[in-house]
């Protein structure tokens, strides 16, 4: 069994086997190696990224599936290759980054999924290569301040040129 | 912005340091090839947004009542497709909810 602290969850207490490895880390958050999967009851789908190394780092995510139903997980070669697969997988799990600022409407990374393979207990913030999806895409929001939202995702866009 | 039009195999630099080469093209693609020197970080810009995002997204306190909001939001939509195996193993927090915004120590 495995013990952490965090600041989201308090203490954490889980098998060994439920660490999933980052060998990259993830943009922005280099060192930070090993995350688990927590979930909260009442809050399905949501589950939190918790890293296993620094208590201060977790993550809210959605599946990408239930944000945009259609999404289509495509793996760059690099990434595969950092989780540790030869081929692109069903079992994939594809998480999407949640961004709650607390002026601003939430967001969902659709461009660049956490991805974790249960087979190889490894996971990457996996950047995709084409901009069919937004890293600021608008989540639905019962308060009506999802300007701000809709200005970030107009400024990504324009990078392609 | 400066714009230039190159053709395969044709480079543009930038500074005495930065050389970019056109190495492919086709109708949806450019293939480049860049040579910098180690100390210039060299990056697709998603990346750069990415990690922005993840900083940001790092340091938003989950406020419960906020969290309870989007759960319910997509809860609905997340059946319909051949639902995915849930992501294990999973661990589950003992903290319930409504939660004390003052977590227990």
């Amino acid at each position: 069994m495995a013990t952490i602290e965090t600041q989201q969850f308090g203490t954490l207490q889980f098998s060994d086997d439920a660490i999933f490895e980052f060998p990259e880390g993830i943009p922005g958050f280099e060192q930070a190696h090993r995350f688990v999967c927590v979930e909260r009851p009442g809050l399905n789908p949501i589950t939190f990224l918790q890293s296993a190394d620094d208590p201060g780092i977790c993550f809210i995510t959605l599946p990408a599936k239930s944000v945009e139903p259609e999404y289509e997980l495509d793996l760059a070669r690099h990434d595969l290759w950092v989780l540790g697969l030869a081929q692109m997988q069903e079992s994939l799990a594809c998480l999407a980054i949640v961004c709650m600022p607390q002026d601003a409407a939430p967001t969902a990374n659709l461009l660049g999924p956490v991805v974790l393979s249960r087979e190889t207990m490894r996971g990457v913030q996996a950047i995709r290569e084409d901009s069919r999806y937004s890293a600021v895409h608008p989540l639905r929001s019962t308060r009506s301040e999802s300007a701000s939202g809709m200005a970030a995702r107009a400024a990504s866009g324009d990078s392609e040129c | 912005m400066l714009i230039i039009r190159r053709r395969r195999g044709e480079s543009i630099t930038v500074g005495d340091e930065v050389e970019i080469e056109i190495l492919e093209t086709s109708p949806t693609q450019v293939k480049l090839g860049i040579r910098a020197p180690k100390h210039i970080s060299v990056l697709r810009k998603e990346i750069l947004v990415t990690r922005e995002q993840n900083r940001v997204a790092s340091g938003s306190p989950a406020v419960d009542d906020k969290l309870n909001t989007l759960a319910e939001q997509y809860r609905d939509s997340e059946g319909g497709i051949e639902s995915p195996e849930p992501i294990t193993p999973v661990v589950v927090s003992p903290e319930p909810l409504p939660v004390d915004p003052k977590r227990h120590s």
